[in-house]
């Protein structure tokens, strides 16, 4: 059991980055519910962004690798590996990975229990892509 | 997921600390919020079947279609959600003959949008 003392406090804040608005908004939303104030970006571009935006108090990222902008993910963590050393980049291979990042995420977050089984995120995505096909 | 119990609303801006400027204003206003890059992705979610009871739309974006083909859309699929667009250019009569609710010039106070918004969802029908 991980000890209190060392769960982050309720402004620590998650950088989701990700140009797929489905995977984006039910990461976030998840992540939200977990305690953590949440800035969503839909490029890498936007990333950069928060990054100079030093009141937003980004303490960890969370970008899948795809997403899109004038950097790639991996030019993104390299860029805040030389300028930001202390803060944590994770990578996202695809959404099952974003998802059970954002649950590892939430077991040590503000929160000391997740708000609903990350499985529900991931059925979610799935219910909402498969509307969006059928469309 | 955990049902939202607050007003749901779109936010659709593509200047980004703007609309995370808006999105965290309202917020902390009790809103439950789903951002938008542009009028591509509004539409996306849309399309998903997302539950939205207003949308909150910039006009001038990046991507196939604009604030206007977006307000288009949405009183061709939810006739019943209010849409209020935002605009630096656009003529406030534009707005409304394609059916907006309500047109607030930009840049626009995030207070005024608040109470635009919660005047919008009090006479929705």
């Amino acid at each position: 059991m991980s000890d209190p003392t060392d769960a982050p406090g309720i402004e620590e804040a998650v950088l989701v980055v990700d140009g797929d608005i489905i995977s984006r908004h039910a990461i976030a939303d998840y992540l939200r519910h977990c305690g953590y104030a949440v800035v969503e970006a839909a490029s890498t571009d936007e990333a950069m962004t928060a990054l100079a935006e030093a009141s937003l108090g980004i303490d960890v990222i969370l970008c899948d690798v795809a997403a899109i902008g004038a950097q790639s993910a991996f030019d993104l963590a390299q860029w805040v590996r030389n300028n930001r050393p202390g803060l944590e980049v994770r990578l996202a291979g695809n959404v099952d990975i974003a998802v059970r990042t954002a649950a590892d995420l939430c077991e040590t977050g503000p929160h000391l229990r997740r708000p609903y089984e990350p499985q529900a995120v991931m059925d979610y995505i799935k219910q909402l892509r498969a509307a969006r096909e059928r469309a | 997921m955990v049902p939202a119990e607050s007003p749901r609303v779109l936010v659709v801006e593509d200047e980004f600390l703007i609309r995370i400027l808006v999105a965290d204003h309202l917020r902390d206003a009790g809103f439950t919020v789903i951002e938008a890059f542009n009028a591509d992705e509004a539409i996306a979610i849309l399309t998903a079947g997302v539950a939205i009871d207003l949308v909150f739309t910039d006009v001038r974006m990046p991507g196939a279609v604009d604030g206007i083909a977006l307000l288009e859309f949405v009183k061709r699929t939810r006739p019943d959600v209010p849409v209020l667009i935002t605009s630096g250019h656009l003529e406030p009569a534009r707005a409304y003959a394609g059916g907006a609710t309500l047109f607030l010039p930009n840049p626009c106070d995030p207070d005024m949008i608040t109470r635009a918004l919660r005047s919008a969802l009090e006479t929705a029908p």
